[in-house]
């Protein structure tokens, strides 16, 4: 056995490590000591703690609105996209259709693509076609981008499955919807149940198409702490951004629960 | 009903709904941007590359996002390196503190950046009392700004990508290097490195297109003087509202992320099989 990795290069391993923490996480840690200041200036460190920029908040039509419009479309776009990126991927792992492996880069391919080019497109033909942005529009937009997740995380659930449980079933005389419903299903719900807690993320806090596809009355929660960046924000902006990196948290727990985020992150 | 038919009824509503509603767009964007007054015309495209200001810009993007690919790379190899190689407690923890950020919206992150990049934040104070810079020092609104900002959004992409590669080396090939006499950086350098090149080529074409196309943190951190691309087409959506001149720039855009979008393709595939 070789010694392993010199002393000298261990510690300073540890060192790059931590200097990357406080690199990655440090924007975060900022606004959360933001949101607890007692002064109306945006600084960090806080000048004293306090939680009044939370009851700012919650008593803000502006955030609450913003607030309601993103929950609304996240929670149709988590559904929407899971049961298409769940069916398709069902399909797509079975190798039967001609082109299966063609048409797993074409639903990853929102992945892809930089969501900007997709935006532009997206507003242009919209408007073309029925005038002003509306909810259903950034419903479809988001459910286009989340969908490639789900399509990931069924097929690497699928991966790990026996491909014979279906045939078996199949030979003890299961019907089609039987086999789906009773066989397939039940494989694919950690993968299933993970792509739609990205889905949700995904669309929770997507920005480049909810400032593309937005009007007056309709911004969603990112787009709203965007305008307030860009005038003069107070720590509200920051009290909402915890709320956002909280929700986050919690999604990587579930996440981890389900399928391990190693396995996601890996793949 | 057949097994072909059940398997094309699971698929096609998805298809559907990205044939309708992303290719579509994007093909709608494209004739846009070759649309005038009187047919069709390059007319968006001269003005793009006839005018200073733009081919400013273009060089400024491609100048910023070439330099955020670097420190990615510089930065996310010997951390996906270290993710790989601790036990697997350790690499639970950094996943996470990789991927807490990359989840978290680029608006809020970019935030936090504002805050310490301000003329009286963190870091612009503390050199001023080192006495490194001047009084009226500020990083907000300058090139650096965009720079660290954009590597922080962008760095979990590259260390995952190079990640992904580097849990598939087998250990015993390092081992069997350092049996035979070769030190650790060496053996990182003549063993880990090539095997590893797919990752780093995977992971600098995708960190170069996001950074390419990205305007949020660009435009938070740079204001409207310093301007890239993605930033220009924006504004030329939302405030100018000349939307064949935007669709132009997106397409030109488009041109440069598939020209490197395309062996990314190529590598992802490779590495898959």
């Amino acid at each position: 056995m070789v010694r392993a990795v010199p002393t000298p290069l261990r510690i300073l391993a540890w060192v790059f490590v931590g200097l990357c923490a406080v690199f990655l996480l440090g924007p975060l840690v900022v606004v959360v000591g933001v949101s607890l200041s007692e002064s109306r200036f945006v600084a960090f460190p806080p000048n004293g703690l306090s939680l009044q920029w939370y009851q700012r908040v919650l008593a803000s039509d502006a955030y609450l609105a913003a607030g309601w419009l993103s929950l609304r479309v996240a929670v149709l776009v988590t559904i929407s996209a899971t049961l298409l990126g769940g069916a398709a991927a069902v399909a797509i792992h079975r190798r039967k259709l001609p082109g299966s492996e063609a048409m797993g880069a074409f639903f990853l391919s929102p992945l892809v693509l930089p969501t900007i080019i997709y935006a532009i497109g997206m507003l242009m033909l919209w408007s073309m076609l029925f005038g002003p942005v509306s909810v259903p529009v950034l419903w479809l937009a988001h459910t286009v981008i989340a969908s490639p997740y789900v399509v990931r995380t069924t097929l690497a659930v699928l991966a790990d499955s026996d491909p014979f449980l279906e045939e078996a079933a199949a030979t003890m005389g299961a019907g089609r919807m039987q086999r789906l419903l009773l066989v397939v299903l039940p494989q694919c719900t950690p993968g299933l149940a993970a792509g739609a807690f990205f889905a949700f993320n995904v669309s929770f806090d997507e920005a480049v198409l909810s400032l593309f596809l937005r009007r007056p009355g309709m911004t969603t929660l990112p787009v709203q702490i965007y305008s307030e960046l860009e005038f003069s924000p107070d720590p509200s902006v920051a009290a909402v951004s915890t709320i956002m990196i909280l929700i986050t948290i919690a999604l990587i727990l579930i996440i981890d629960r389900i399928v391990g985020v190693q396995k996601v992150a890996s793949s | 009903m057949t097994d072909r038919q059940e398997n094309l009824l699971l698929v096609l509503p998805g298809l559907l709904l990205l044939a309708v509603a992303f290719f579509v767009p994007i093909a709608q964007m494209l004739v846009l941007a070759f649309q005038g007054p009187e047919g069709p015309t390059l007319d968006h495209f001269r003005r793009f590359l006839g005018d200073e200001f733009y081919l400013g810009v273009l060089w400024r993007t491609v100048k910023l996002s070439t330099l955020i690919t670097f420190w990615c790379l510089i930065i996310g190899f010997p951390l996906a390196y270290i993710m790989a190689r601790v036990g697997p407690r350790a690499r639970l923890w950094l996943v996470v503190m990789v991927i807490l950020p990359l989840m978290t919206s680029v608006v809020i992150r970019t935030f936090g950046w504002m805050v310490v990049l301000s003329r009286s934040g963190l870091i612009p104070s503390t050199l001023r009392d080192f006495g490194l810079v001047g009084r009226s020092f500020s990083l907000m609104h300058t090139e650096a700004a965009i720079v660290i900002g954009m590597v922080q959004v962008l760095l979990p992409f590259m260390a995952l990508s190079i990640l992904g590669v580097m849990l598939r080396i087998d250990p015993r090939l390092e081992e069997a290097a350092r049996t035979m006499g070769c030190g650790f950086l060496q053996a990182v350098r003549t063993v880990v490195f090539p095997l590893a090149v797919p990752g780093i080529v995977a992971g600098s074409l995708l960190v170069f297109t996001l950074s390419a196309s990205s305007f949020i943190t660009p435009n938070l951190l740079g204001g409207p003087r310093v301007q890239v691309l993605a930033a220009s087409i924006y504004r030329q959506v939302t405030q100018t509202l000349d939307w064949n001149f935007a669709a132009a720039q997106a397409v030109i855009l488009f041109a440069g992320v598939l020209l490197v979008l395309i062996p990314y393709i190529r590598l992802a595939r490779r590495a898959d099989g």
